[in-house]
């Protein structure tokens, strides 16, 4: 590659990083129910990793008839320079005590009782999960939606992304509820003007084929 | 061009900047079509919700709190931003966060009526209005208004009906005063009165809630 196309190339990862430790930053402290600290904001740049979740992604839309939209989801992660992941710690065996009835409880003792979901594919988060707690999330990642416009990147927020964290145990130990961020420093962004089959038409899976594909062969012939 | 002194400069400001909030939670990023409802109130609804939360402090330390808080609120011209949503899920993701394995199981499960809220509530459509409350204060905060998200001021407004037809709410409480009324709230406390209040049995208090060490 060109030395100044390569180097252009680094400095624009460099950028995306940077951006995303900011926006860890903004996620952090962002508002929290009584103010506690419960969230976990995960910061994945490695591009080996990011494929991983991409995959994990894409196999789990095989396991839920709703989770077509997981195999565009997959080609989006793909598509990221840096994937942040918001999880909470607390809100699956620690309810509030504030018997607020999100969950449809009235008794945060009551819920306590209930059995969670069983550990099946096709389930994403085995809930039920403490709603008082867990919409920190929700403020997480609008934190991280304030800098992200504030910075002019291109950004999405994936639930597809979360349920893959914590199926690939990415979260911290019993944070099983979580949600993803990915963040993208390119012309294009790669979360608009999806088209549909999107898996089947974007960039990455583009020059898999011409490049890929078609190039060593015409190397063969003409070589 | 015609003089406007300070006092309506404020006041016209804090109502614009109120309505550019709720432009701001209405195009904030969420996971889906959730439908929102956003209204704002004054001084003399922050008059009504500590009244409420007097009503309530036996029941919530934090009600407590905040309702005297909300009775200076009201003298100090504070606005806020109030936001609701409904409990079913439109998202169709089956994540199972609830505890039902799919959508359709939660949105068949009736209604369980609370203070706080109407539950079982789809998690996403909770995450939504937070994001959008968060928009919000975003919004705020660039404007450089004094702001914070209130649980507290959803809960009362939804029981003293200025917002209606939700199962949940939160309030994004604004503020133009030189001092910000929404933090640092010791005066609302005394000593005796906190130590009283933590030898009760509120076992949040126990696990750091409202910044109680654990």
């Amino acid at each position: 590659m060109e030395k100044a196309l390569r180097e252009y190339e680094e400095k624009r990862q460099e950028g995306a990083r940077l951006a995303g430790k900011l926006l860890l930053a903004s996620a952090v402290t962002a508002p929290r129910v009584g103010g506690i600290d419960e969230i976990s904001v995960q910061y994945i740049e490695e591009q080996d990793t990011i494929e991983e979740m991409a995959i994990v992604i894409d196999k789990m839309a095989s396991d839920n008839p709703a989770w077509g939209f997981f195999r565009s989801d997959a080609i989006q992660v793909r598509d990221s320079d840096v994937v942040l992941v918001m999880a909470d710690r607390r809100s699956g065996h620690d309810p509030m005590d504030s018997n607020c009835n999100l969950c449809g409880y009235s008794l945060c003792d009551q819920w306590r009782q209930v059995p969670k979901l069983s550990n099946e594919a096709s389930v994403a988060f085995r809930g039920p999960f403490c709603l008082l707690r867990s919409m920190n999330v929700a403020y997480a990642l609008g934190g991280a939606v304030t800098l992200a416009r504030q910075l002019g990147i291109d950004y999405t927020v994936k639930m597809s992304v979360g349920a893959a964290a914590v199926r690939m145990g990415l979260t911290p130990y019993k944070s099983d509820v979580a949600l993803g961020f990915l963040a993208s420093v390119t012309e294009k962004s790669p979360f608009k003007d999806l088209p549909k089959n999107y898996e089947q038409y974007n960039s990455a899976s583009l020059e898999n084929r011409l490049i890929g594909r078609l190039f060593p062969t015409f190397r063969s012939i003409y070589s | 061009m015609a003089i406007i002194n300070q006092e309506e400069l404020l006041k016209g400001g804090l109502d614009r900047a109120v309505e550019l909030m709720a432009v701001a939670a209405n195009t904030a990023m969420m996971f889906g079509k959730q439908k929102l409802k956003i209204v704002s109130m004054g001084p003399e609804e922050f008059e009504d919700l500590s009244g409420f939360c007097e009503g309530i402090a036996g029941l919530s330390p934090l009600a407590d709190r905040d309702g005297r808080s909300f009775a200076d609120l009201a003298k100090e011209d504070a606005r806020a931003l109030l936001i609701g949503a409904n409990r079913k899920s439109v998202y169709n993701f089956d994540c199972g966060a609830c505890g039902y394995a799919t959508c359709a199981e939660l949105n068949r499960t009736p209604l369980v009526e609370g203070i706080v809220a109407n539950g079982p509530c789809c998690h996403f459509a909770v995450y939504d209005m937070h994001m959008a409350a968060m928009a919000a204060a975003a919004a705020a905060w660039r404007m450089g208004l004094h702001c914070r998200v209130f649980q507290t001021v959803g809960t009362a407004a939804t029981a003293c009906e200025f917002i209606t037809d939700i199962d949940f709410s939160v309030g994004v409480g604004v503020s133009y005063q030189q001092i910000d009324p929404f933090f640092d709230r010791h005066k609302y406390w005394t000593d005796e009165e906190w130590k009283e209040k933590f030898a009760q049995d509120f076992p949040s208090f126990a696990r750091r809630f409202i910044g109680a060490v654990e």
